[in-house]
């Protein structure tokens, strides 16, 4: 064995470095873990360790041993009384609301029954890596569901990994009587980690699949370009009204994990189950969120979109989900908000607009835009381009369409000043010329 | 041959003419006429599927050659297969008709076809296609590679009767996603490897790795696969497959292919300055003989050993026949040029409108480019495997073909060339492996584990497994419980593996002539000499000088040149001995074979004169020094025979051994000729004596040195013979090296040092 360490070390000494770097990241000292130190019981042995009692490290939080006919595992059980309010919805709306939620399990499934709230099953995994490979574990399955008048959370851990499979038959159990699961970016991460292990444990994939309510997707659809990042903290954050303290990140929970598996401190684990807990409660009230959404009782004002990119791209879900009357509301409000003329989501608008055959709509947004481009030191030229067609081709005034299209190849030099001419911009200004040369020969051709 | 249009009409023909003119014919040292050989065919099996037999009629295909015939019953008979025949001998036929056969009776069934690149799969799966498409069966054929998109992966996954791909994909993509290839491998019935003896040394140990990984994961799945291989010929085919998939393995090399009449002539290029021992330059040569073929309208193809040799043959190539046909019909090929110029060649020389094309072995394995009529070899191409497989190119089954092996005045070369008995007698080299070499096992034992727990009993490898699995759980990248081990890391770990040692750390070639392209690439251990600051490099024949050398971000940036010279740049070598694991003596001699240390860094370049050679400048090179472990053999004399000489005499007969040593060392083992590297020192570090050593150029060695050490005497012996036949006065590049470098009397230094050896022995 010191044999083989020392003819690694050998070989491997040009990586040592490597090494070394890697070991630090693995030791990294979890904030959450210093202030209440506890020392760590050994339970290595499991034949001990099944008469014994659970470490009080766990015993505080509630976590319970559970067995099955597959083996043992532990669990933390919470039961959250009905109305309890997370952030600014209660949880209790969804009771009411869910049905509305049925579009966006069309969207994401081939078929899909009614939504009965009783019947979500709300899934978070905590895995020891990333990505879907089969070395990836979940060694924390985080699971809430409705029963009569409460919110029930319910978070699986196993000690070590031979403890899985007891683990994934109480999952079965429980997934047994749902319709869908509800996630965050579940159905292309925590779900097939879960298949992967069913299949690793030797369980092939029988029965339906589960129905899926992924909510990333949605989330994107709305926030992409109004908040830094989709991550679900950013989102409960700033759309909400979550406000998470001493949260310890999930991009930490693998290490705590290694941490506790080498010195069985249950302590390393107590950020990861709170974490865990919230992602579920998040998920419920991320689901009051759509699904008072799509009610179509939402007020424009009752969205937090101070800017009219987010009511637009709200608009636009709605409309894609069927929501017609809801979303021509809000388009309605828009060609009043402010940066309609910023090159932006006005000019989507004003597209939307064109493709429905309202060029009177539109109009307006492109001359405003127009106008604010060709104040601008780096100006846009899409308007200018789009009113040039529209003058050339609807209204076959010639002059006016020409004399866009010659300020617009008169911004493209403005801003080349600025920028250094990448292949895109010489392309359109390639488009531009065409369309300058094109015009000014109808133009003539029409004055003899 | 047609007076307009100076065509010959056939090989033989031009043959003819070579025949007439003795100024060509005095350099011919040898010329092997292989006869027509008559096909060997057996009819089809009774129980060959009728939709299977209508296709291959529609092929034209009644029959079976002798080696089809025999590779298809030991398939059906269950046993694994190793099929050696020359190119072009119907060698796909051998795999594919049993999977056909099989996919046909049992549609759940599943092959998986492994090739050793990219372009190999693609032209593959075309062959497959057009089968299918000739039976009309719902046969389907893909090849999953990094250029397979998304969408395609997932069809191909639940529904791809055969996946075509590659060890790397395997390793990285397959193996560690298996639970979404559970059809796949619950019903593999087959699985082929193409092109055997390409898997050896670094890439083949890891191959094998990545082969035990797939076996585990087959039985996990409840399936026992049949391995189809093929190779071309080696030595020890049925060995090198037995040691690459770890089962017993039925041999079939009964070749009942027809094939044209061959010619194989030996060219040595003649001696300019007989006291030098200068011959004319191999590549002139090669050029000039290139030339006379493509003029007379014979498709050509060109084969040189290096990258930069390509380019130089490419330019004079087309500078000398342009007015002829035109610089676009000569082409050249070789790895560095992206893929799609690559298919592009490719394709101009299937339909013959590429009428020349220079290439580096990239050519030599079963790319489709058709076959050709004559074949130029620029000095030997390092094995006897590689010189068949390129010769091969040129020859097809009707009609005369021929093959130029110009000799360089490498000692290699010159050995070979002289003794033509021992090329076509003696059966090609060993292909070697060390799958255990530690670091190479212990990193797919890391993915394996990634893959599937291990378990108290498993096996893998030849090391003791659960030594290693305690070390990765100490590491803590396994975890224990019980008598299990359980991956348990947030890394991916095939990620950070490569089988190509070099692949992953390629250096990127920018051009910033005018804006910035990418020209190309080159491997981790060809920068420091290719690509150093100031180097010029050719690309396509034109020639770039290196401008700035990014090390650590691995790129070169480099900005078009018209200059008169290329660059050659030297390598400084220091080495320590860590650890003796054999040893032996006989006489003055001692041999040990052991773990080293070996210290490299690049110091100079020099500016060589194109055409004539001269050197004509040179310049640092600025690069860190890079450290290897691996496995070394060496030898030391007497302290007697080092009394018997002064130091510099003894450097010198060092020298000249050891540059005919390390020549002579391809002989008996089966490696890039860089993968094996030889040091002589007058007063060793470690023996305190003259000594030679000799080591592998990779981290923990692949084998190479142990094989030399086996054949110590026959390599002296070998030694021996060359420079005592070598026509020189006092020593050349040919056998101990130009007087340049080891003196006047570098030549009988050497001598006497070897008969030293040999008379107290």
């Amino acid at each position: 064995m010191s044999g083989l360490r020392e003819r690694l070390g050998r070989l491997r000494q040009e990586t040592s470095e490597a090494v070394i770097a890697d070991l630090s990241v693995n030791s990294l000292p979890a904030a959450s873990v210093a202030e209440t130190a506890i020392p760590a019981e050994r339970e290595r042995d499991s034949s001990i360790e099944q008469e014994s009692r659970l470490p009080s490290g766990f015993r505080q939080i509630g976590v319970e041993r559970m067995s099955n006919e597959s083996g043992q595992f532990l669990l933390r059980r919470i039961e959250y009384d009905l109305p309890y309010r997370h952030g600014h919805y209660d949880l209790e709306e969804l009771i009411a609301c869910a049905s509305h939620l049925h579009p966006v399990a069309m969207r994401q499934n081939r078929e899909s029954e009614a939504i009965d709230p009783y019947r979500l099953l709300f899934l978070d995994t905590e895995t020891t890596g990333l990505g879907v490979g089969t070395g990836n574990v979940p060694f924390m399955i985080g699971f809430g569901y409705y029963s009569g008048n409460r919110f029930i959370v319910e978070q699986t851990l196993i000690r070590h990994p031979g403890e899985e499979r007891a683990m994934l038959t109480y999952l079965l159990g429980h997934m047994k009587d749902k319709s869908h699961l509800v996630t965050y970016n579940g159905r292309t991460f925590d779900w097939p980690v879960l298949v992967n292990r069913f299949i690793l444990n030797g369980w092939r994939r029988s029965g339906p699949e589960p129905g899926h309510l992924d909510f990333l997707h949605p989330a994107r659809a709305l926030w992409r370009n109004t908040l830094p990042s989709c991550r679900l903290s950013m989102i409960e954050e700033a759309r909400l009204g979550i406000h998470r303290e001493h949260d310890v990140p999930g991009s930490l929970a693998p290490s705590l994990y290694f941490q506790y598996l080498s010195d069985g401190n249950p302590v390393h684990l107590h950020g990861v189950y709170a974490h865990n807990e919230k992602d579920i409660l998040t998920l419920a009230s991320l689901s009051v969120h759509f699904g008072l959404l799509l009610s179509g009782n939402v007020q424009p004002d009752d969205i937090e979109a101070t800017e009219g990119e987010e009511l637009f791209r709200t608009a636009c879900w709605l409309e894609q989900h069927g929501l017609t009357e809801a979303s021509e509301r809000m388009f309605s409000l828009l060609p009043d908000m402010k940066g309609i003329d910023d090159g932006g989501w006005g000019l989507a608008l004003a597209a939307r607009y064109k493709r429905a055959g309202r060029h009177e709509l539109a109009l307006p947004i492109w001359r405003k835009s127009a106008a604010k481009a060709e104040a601008s030191a780096l100006p846009k030229l899409e308007a200018h381009i789009e009113l040039a067609m529209y003058y050339e081709h609807r209204e076959k005034q010639l002059p006016t369409a020409l004399s866009y299209a010659e300020k617009a190849l008169e911004l493209t030099q403005r801003r080349s000043r600025l920028i250094s001419s990448a292949a895109k911009r010489k392309e359109e200004k390639d488009g531009l010329q065409h369309r300058v040369a094109r015009l000014r020969e109808k133009v003539s051709r029409e004055r003899k | 041959m047609n007076p307009l249009t100076q065509k010959a009409e056939s090989v033989e023909e031009w043959l003819t003419l070579l025949r007439s003119r003795p100024e060509l014919m005095e350099n011919v040292t040898f010329w092997h006429t292989e006869p027509a050989r008559p096909p060997r065919a057996v009819q089809l099996p009774d129980n060959i599927h009728p939709k299977l037999k209508h296709a291959l009629k529609q092929k034209g295909i009644t029959n079976l050659y002798t080696h089809q015939a025999a590779s298809y019953h030991a398939v059906t008979e269950g046993r694994h297969v190793v099929t050696v025949t020359p190119t072009a001998s119907g060698k796909t036929l051998c795999y594919n008709l049993p999977v056909i056969q099989k996919l046909l009776e049992d549609d759940s069934a599943r092959a998986l076809y492994l090739f050793p690149t990219k372009a190999l799969a693609q032209d593959q799966v075309a062959e497959l296609q057009e089968l299918a498409n000739l039976m009309e069966a719902d046969i389907k054929t893909h090849t999953y590679d990094g250029d397979t998109p998304p969408n395609v992966r997932q069809a191909i996954r639940n529904a791809g009767h055969i996946v075509v791909t590659n060890p790397d994909m395997l390793h990285s993509a397959i193996l560690p996603h298996h639970t979404k290839w559970v059809k796949l491998f619950e019903n593999i019935k087959y699985i082929i490897i193409d092109e055997l003896h390409a898997y050896r040394g670094v890439f083949g140990s890891h191959v094998a790795n990545v082969i035990r990984r797939l076996k585990r994961i087959c039985r996990f799945y409840g399936s026992d696969p049949q391995f189809l291989c093929a190779s071309a010929t080696i030595r020890n085919p049925r060995e090198h497959a037995e040691r690459l998939i770890e089962e017993t393995v039925a041999l079939v090399d009964d070749n009942g292919a027809p094939a044209g009449e061959k010619h194989m002539v030996f060219y040595n290029p003649p001696v300019v300055n007989k006291q030098l021992g200068i011959r004319r330059s191999s590549v002139l040569e090669s050029q000039k003989l290139a030339a006379l073929l493509l003029k007379s309208g014979i498709q050509t193809i060109v084969f040189a050993r290096s990258r930069v040799r390509v380019e130089i043959l490419l330019t004079y190539l087309q500078e000398n026949i342009k007015h002829e046909l035109g610089a676009k019909s000569i082409r050249g090929y070789r790895g560095g040029y992206l893929p799609k110029l690559r298919r592009e060649i490719e394709r101009g020389l299937r339909s013959g409108e590429i009428r020349g094309v220079v290439s580096t072995n990239a050519l030599e394995l079963g790319i489709d480019i058709g076959q050709l009529q004559a074949c130029v070899l620029n000095g030997y191409p390092g094995t006897i495997a590689s010189t068949w497989q390129q010769s091969g190119r040129a020859g097809r089954r009707q009609g005369s073909s021929v093959t130029f092996l110009v000799a360089s005045s490498n000692p290699l070369d010159q050995y070979l060339i002289q003794n033509p008995d021992y090329f076509l007698g003696r059966p090609p080299e060993e292909a070697r492996i060390h799958p255990d070499n530690l670091l190479i096992l212990l990193d797919h034992l890391k993915c394996a584990a990634y893959e599937l727990p291990f378990e108290e009993g498993d096996t893998f490898g030849g090391e003791k497994l659960t030594d290693l699995l305690e070390f990765l759980a100490e590491e803590k990248v396994l975890h224990r419980v019980g008598n299990r081990w359980y991956w348990m890391e947030q890394a991916f770990p095939a990620h950070n593996i490569s089988l190509r040692s070099a692949a992953q750390e390629n250096f990127v070639i920018i051009d910033r002539t005018e804006g910035h392209r990418v020209l190309g690439e080159v491997d981790r251990f060809s920068a420091p000499t290719l690509i150093h600051e100031e180097a010029i490099y050719l690309h396509e024949g034109v020639q770039y000088q290196v401008e700035k050398l990014d090390y650590p971000e691995k790129k070169a940036f480099v900005r078009e040149v018209n200059v008169d010279y290329f660059t050659d740049a030297s390598l400084a070598v220091e080495l320590k001995v860590l650890h003796v694991d054999l040893e032996s003596s006989s006489g003055p001699l001692e041999r040990q074979y052991g773990e080293v240390t070996v210290m490299a860094k690049p110091t100079i370049f020099k500016k060589i004169r194109l055409r004539t050679h001269e050197n004509i400048g040179s310049g640092p090179i600025h690069l860190p020094e890079e450290i290897l472990h691996t496995s070394g053999y060496w030898f030391s004399f007497s302290e007697e025979e080092s009394a018997k000489r002064s130091a510099n005499d003894m450097q010198m007969a060092l020298l000249g051994l050891a540059n005919v040593l390390i020549h002579l060392a391809p002989l008996h083992l089966m490696c890039d000729p860089l993968d094996i590297r030889v040091v002589p020192q007058v007063k060793a570090l470690h023996t305190k004596r003259p000594t030679i050593y000799f080591y592998d150029r990779y981290p923990g060695g692949i084998g190479l040195s142990q094989r030399l050490y086996e054949k110590h005497d026959e390599l002296l012996e070998e030694a021996g013979r060359l420079i005592l036949g070598c026509g020189c006065l006092s020593g050349c590049p040919a056998c101990v090296g130009p007087i340049e470098e080891v003196g006047l009397l570098g030549k009988d230094l050497a001598l006497s040092l070897l008969r030293g050896t040999r008379t107290s022995s």
